[in-house]
């Protein structure tokens, strides 16, 4: 029996949107998530990190616009992508929506953290 | 009947060794979100708590977690060497799911994801040691 690729167009469902973010989003963060490892881990270090530290790198405004996005990208394809997961273990219609809600409400209370600390910039302690 | 083993049809060398790959990715996936979660709340200290932040920083220094970063740093690695190789094949490249490529390609995706990481895991090695072994 001859074997062939089969070629399928099903409709664009959400689950097709949701696989294309996975994608789009993976794209962007190459650009973003190998830079911070690579300086923050590698370079850097953790023993160089502190509150001074990130008050000066966030000084100059381009690197906080980086942070942001590297924040966006990154948590928003690791929500994603832990949905995805989920969906593989839980297939009553109830259990998916409320596996998105949660997961959708949790993204977005923690985003808005990352962003509101790097929008609002470092604080002096005490103040 | 057309075929009582259609899961057996196909390109199905890949099977094998892209279960490998799959199931490296989800763990490395999981793996990086947890450790995702914590530092966003904890980098976002620097402004809602600014006097925990050097106190959280300074859990990031001990040895476990310093180890615990070495192997973070793989996860990224294979991570997204992984991610890179599934969006070519998935978007510019599908005939390649099922050609021998599919299967080389997860065996340069692992080899190029420990070559990419050993200086990396060398100099974040030395850290550990001139931080907590070499009282200077």
């Amino acid at each position: 029996m001859a074997t062939k690729v089969r070629n399928v167009r099903p409709a664009v469902s959400s689950e097709a949107r949701w696989w294309l973010w996975m994608r789009i989003t993976g794209i962007l963060m190459v650009v973003f998530v190998f830079p911070h490892v690579i300086i923050k881990d590698v370079i850097v270090g953790v023993h160089n990190i502190d509150l001074n530290y990130v008050a000066q790198v966030w000084a100059n405004i381009l690197w906080r616009v980086f942070d942001f996005l590297l924040l966006f990208t990154t948590f928003t394809h690791g929500m994603m992508g832990l949905r995805q997961v989920l969906m593989d273990y839980i297939h009553s219609a109830t259990g998916r929506r409320t596996v998105t809600w949660v997961l959708g409400i949790l993204w977005f209370v923690i985003s808005l953290a990352g962003a509101i600390a790097i929008i609002g910039g470092v604080q002096q302690p005490g103040m | 009947m057309a075929s009582r083993h259609p899961a057996l049809e196909g390109y199905t060398r890949y099977r094998a060794v892209g279960q490998l790959a799959f199931l490296l990715h989800r763990i490395t996936g999981l793996g990086i979100l947890l450790f995702l979660v914590i530092h966003i709340i904890d980098t976002s200290f620097v402004y809602f708590a600014p006097e925990l932040y050097d106190e959280a920083i300074q859990i990031y220094r001990s040895i476990p977690f310093m180890i615990g970063e070495i192997f973070l740093v793989w996860s990224v690695f294979y991570h997204g060497f992984n991610g890179i190789r599934i969006i070519i094949f998935d978007l510019w490249k599908p005939e390649w799911w099922e050609k021998d490529i599919a299967v080389k390609s997860v065996y340069w995706t692992l080899a190029l994801s420990i070559l990419a990481w050993l200086p990396a895991a060398y100099i974040m090695g030395r850290a550990i040691i001139e931080n907590h072994f070499m009282g200077g």
